[in-house]
């Protein structure tokens, strides 16, 4: 039976919040500290920690990187970008990278509480991020300059959700709805998306961005249909809030991910579950993703794990669990993303915040940390998402930045940290955390 | 994705079974599913097309340009471009990325059917009413309209005046590309079928399977399968040579019926036939009967009949590669979905669920209810995860709705209700007539209470016909 599973203690992510009623939050315009999903009141402890020379056996300068990525839009076209090398066959394989280099390059500042979720556009132009402020902020990815600031929710947004063209983005919010907005515009569309009764936690885009799929507070995953702002499908199957939600690359399965510590994986069409996958110590699933090629589903749970699983084989089952960081109160969200050249040559990693401030990098196939990136963030990181088609992350956290990391060619030397990395100041407001940026007016 | 999770029996179905929704957006009058099945076009009474999506089973783009009920639909292989003819004698060319008219063309008469070449969505081919049928070459502004030849093809010992004064008053009926584009498929109102071909305008061969008018022909996805019905009452078969082979004599040619499908006791007439998205199976709408009858092509047997809807069906389209078939309404102008239901396995909805025929003893493991330590367990666990796994590579997949880079993608609108420009008429009673209420649009979603103006709709065409008749009685 499905009740018979040891109920694991409901840790959920607002456990201690002070309660605003509702009421009050819709009168006082400057929100109060108002997301019950990211307080800054209560912040986690800190520790620094130097980056493990254990797996830094031997680097050896890796070929052209080409530039490939597998997130953010989650699609299964493999684009071929990069020029392939005539006397391919006659080369011995290039040695599988242990490293990775990526070196803080930009830090965008203007939410000014924690942010929630960070996501490159599908098409790599735009860097969206929600925060716990209410609003949301496009930046475009290669200057980094504020684009928009997209205010309408009433209270703070938990996650984001490109369409696929990159023209609509979604949010999730604690106001119980979900908005659609125009890109261009920066403007909201008329119908926000009501159903919820309570926080909305996740949103995805169906690769047409004809469907979304949202998961909420209030335990249900609704299948939306975009064109008409209705629900189309509810997905009833979670007794606790659900996490993550996800569609597979070509659009025929939906996964979901709750508290209560199973992972769902649901038929978009007849709207009937799958596959049900929950480890042992049914420890709370708090985001979920397909792996790119949609064969595996990755998901985080708060007992500092992230795990890799293989759904469609027997009954599903763990083929990888990835540990280095810290995740036991936020529900941290990351990305795959590539590196090495191309394909056979090229490789998949694993990109997860951590709540002590650090991104994590993992090989899928070895399970080894190929890089910590820390010296950025001074709070908890938590949403990273990886560049479709550049080397390159953003990452969001608790200190209320956003950070772009680009992979560099070379080896960074010792000592020397982010120090190049230039700061964009999104409104002028001025975050007592870091110090204030000279760049900041050009 | 999903295959490898459903359940096998499931998938081994190829042929619908229950109603599994129904579609509504005004009065359909001709449907047609796109070729990558994700998008269904249909055809109203008031001469707007709605392009539904399947997957949402909403309204994904509504094109006006026609004034008169659409009379027949055809999508552009790569899905991006739609083909439509009206009874307001003309045909327009619609581009679904903005929902623009690319090409109107006008004729002299009604229209049968309009049908788009497979492989250059600027022509199309046309079946016209006591007229020339005509191969349509919208590239440049001003259409090239070239007519195609009626007049059967009978072999020399075949010829006297008689017969050659009767072809010159027959008409073509009904047009069809074949899928290699290089030959037409003509159906004429004496009951033959001409083969012509696509560039020559040349009539290269025909054969008389009946002497009553043929109404339809419908090919197979391979292009060897047609499907004839005529107003005889009867549904044929053939099976084409490959008329792409240049070896293959025309003048030797000689098609024979595969199979012919009828009903002798009821003498149903039949309204609209379909192949299955293999050619498996026919599909038929009977007229005055509210089933749609399903043959098998192995044996040539009825294998089933589609139930469900309290009206006569008019239009049945299958999906081109699930066991899915739509079918219009006639009194309600709905469009009704027949597919397969899935029942919820319950064993997927914990992973130790285990579905049994019959109660089976358990008998615990050895070491089941053993007591080990949590770190050991742990660790174990994690030594086990040696394995290669690969989250990249991408399997082809065979059939299914994916889109491929590059490939046309229909944008998505919002609020498609909102963004008509146009008001929308309601009737309400005899003459009576209202603007919809803001909101009201959706009225697939309350469709009861608009079929009462689609019900109307039907009565006030019901009585024009019925008075044509009279008079020329």
């Amino acid at each position: 039976m499905v009740g018979d599973y040891p109920k694991s203690p409901k840790r959920r992510r607002d456990e201690d919040e002070d309660v605003v009623s509702p009421r009050k939050r819709s009168t006082s315009h400057t929100p109060p500290n108002g997301s019950p999903s990211f307080r800054l009141a209560e912040r986690p402890r800190r520790y620094s920690r130097e980056p493990s020379k254990d797996d830094e056996r031997y680097y050896r300068d890796r070929r052209r990187p080409r530039s490939r990525s597998c997130s953010g839009t989650r699609s299964p076209s493999r684009s071929h970008s990069g020029s392939k090398s005539p006397s391919h066959h006659a080369t011995p394989p290039p040695p599988k990278p242990t490293q990775l280099h990526y070196k803080q390059s930009m830090i965008l500042r203007g939410h000014k509480k924690g942010v929630s979720s960070v996501n490159f556009s599908p098409d790599g132009r735009w860097i969206a991020s929600s925060s716990a402020d209410c609003t949301i902020k496009i930046w475009d990815a290669t200057t980094g300059a504020l684009e928009h600031t997209l205010e309408g929710h009433l209270a703070g947004v938990s996650t984001i959700a490109w369409s696929p063209d990159s023209k609509i983005l979604a949010s999730g919010s604690d106001d119980k709805s979900i908005r659609l907005w125009d890109v261009s515009t920066g403007l909201a569309h008329p119908t926000p998306f009501l159903g919820h009764h309570n926080y909305v936690y996740a949103l995805a885009f169906s690769p047409k961005g004809n469907m979304l799929v949202s998961g909420s507070y209030d335990e249900a995953v609704f299948l939306w249909d975009v064109r008409a702002a209705r629900v189309m499908r509810s997905l009833p199957a979670h007794s606790d809030p659900v996490g993550g939600v996800d569609f597979v690359c070509d659009g025929t399965l939906i996964t979901s991910c709750s508290h209560d510590g199973l992972i769902r994986v649901w038929d978009t069409s007849t709207g009937q579950c799958l596959r049900t996958l929950v480890h042992e110590d049914n420890a709370p699933v708090t985001s979920v993703v397909f792996s790119p090629n949609g064969k595996y589903v990755l998901a985080w749970t708060l007992d500092n794990c992230i795990r890799l699983w293989n759904y469609i084989e027997g009954k599903g089952k763990c083929v990888k669990t990835y540990q280095g960081h810290r995740n036991e109160k936020f529900s941290l969200a990351g990305a795959f993303g590539t590196y090495g050249t191309e394909p056979p040559y090229e490789y998949a990693f694993i990109a997860s915040g951590s709540e002590d401030g650090e991104i994590v990098l993992w090989d899928v196939s070895t399970k080894n940390v190929l890089q910590r990136l820390g010296g950025g963030h001074t709070d908890a990181v938590l949403s990273v998402d990886t560049h479709p088609t550049e080397k390159l992350i953003v990452s969001g956290g608790m200190d209320r930045t956003v950070r772009v990391w680009r992979e560099t060619a070379a080896p960074p030397e010792s000592g020397l940290e982010a120090v190049e990395s230039t700061t964009v100041d999104g409104n002028g407001y001025d975050p007592d955390i870091l110090p204030p940026n000279a760049f900041a007016n050009t | 994705m999903n295959l490898s999770l459903v359940d096998p029996f499931v998938l081994a179905q190829d042929c619908p079974e229950v109603i599994t929704g129904r579609l509504r957006s005004g009065h359909s009058t001709s449907i047609r599913f796109s070729h990558r099945g994700d998008l269904l076009a249909s055809g109203r009474h008031d001469g707007i097309v709605v392009v539904f999506d399947i997957e949402t089973n909403g309204v994904a783009r509504k094109l006006r340009g026609h004034t008169r009920q659409i009379q027949s639909l055809s999508w552009s292989t790569n899905d991006r471009f739609l083909l439509s003819a009206g009874q307001d004698w003309k045909c327009v060319l619609w581009d679904l990325k903005d929902g623009s008219r690319v090409r109107t063309v006008r004729f002299e008469s009604a229209i049968f059917i309009a049908e788009l070449h497979p492989k250059n969505h600027m022509m199309f081919a046309a079946a016209l009413f006591e007229d020339q049928p005509v191969l349509v070459d919208m590239s440049d502004e001003l259409p090239k309209k070239h007519t195609l030849p009626t007049t059967p093809r009978r072999p020399p010992t075949d010829k006297n005046e008689k017969k050659a004064a009767q072809d010159a008053k027959q008409t073509t009926t009904v047009t069809v590309f074949t899928p290699s584009a290089e030959h037409i498929l003509a159906g004429t109102n004496k009951g033959w079928l001409n083969i012509i071909d696509a560039r020559t305008f040349e009539l290269l061969h025909s054969y008389r399977p009946t002497n009553s008018l043929i109404v339809l022909i419908r090919m197979s996805q391979s292009g060897r399968d047609v499907v004839l019905n005529s107003s005889d009452r009867i549904i044929r078969t053939f099976v084409l040579p490959d008329l792409s082979d240049p070896k293959l004599d025309f003048n030797e040619l000689q098609l024979t019926v595969q199979h012919k499908f009828q009903d002798l006791v009821q003498r149903l007439s039949w309204n609209h036939v379909t192949f299955s998205s293999a050619g498996d199976y026919v599909a038929a709408t009977t007229y005055m009967n509210h089933h749609v009858y399903i043959w098998e092509r192995g044996q040539g047997s009825l294998v089933k009949i589609l139930e469900g809807t309290k009206e006569e069906l008019s239009v049945v389209e299958w999906h081109p590669f699930r066991p899915f078939v739509a079918a219009i309404g006639v009194d309600s102008g709905r469009v009704w979905l027949w597919s397969i239901l899935q029942p919820q396995r319950w064993s997927a909805l914990a992973p130790d669920f285990v579905e049994v025929e019959e109660n089976v003893e358990y008998i615990e493991k050895e070491d089941e209810f053993d007591i080990q330590p949590a770190e050991e367990l742990h660790k174990r666990r994690l030594d086990q995860e040696d394995e290669e796994v690969d989250v990249l590579t991408v399997d082809p997949v065979k059939t299914s709705t994916q889109h491929e880079p590059g490939e046309f993608r229909m944008p998505v609108l919002l609020d498609i209700e909102a963004s008509d420009s146009e008001d929308e008429i309601v009737a309400i009673g005899a003459g009576q007539f209202r603007r919809r209420s803001p909101g009201a649009g959706r009225e697939y979603m309350n469709d009861d209470e608009v079929s009462v103006s689609a019900d109307e709709a039907r009565r006030t065409n019901g009585t024009s016909t019925t008075g044509t008749k009279r008079r020329r009685a």
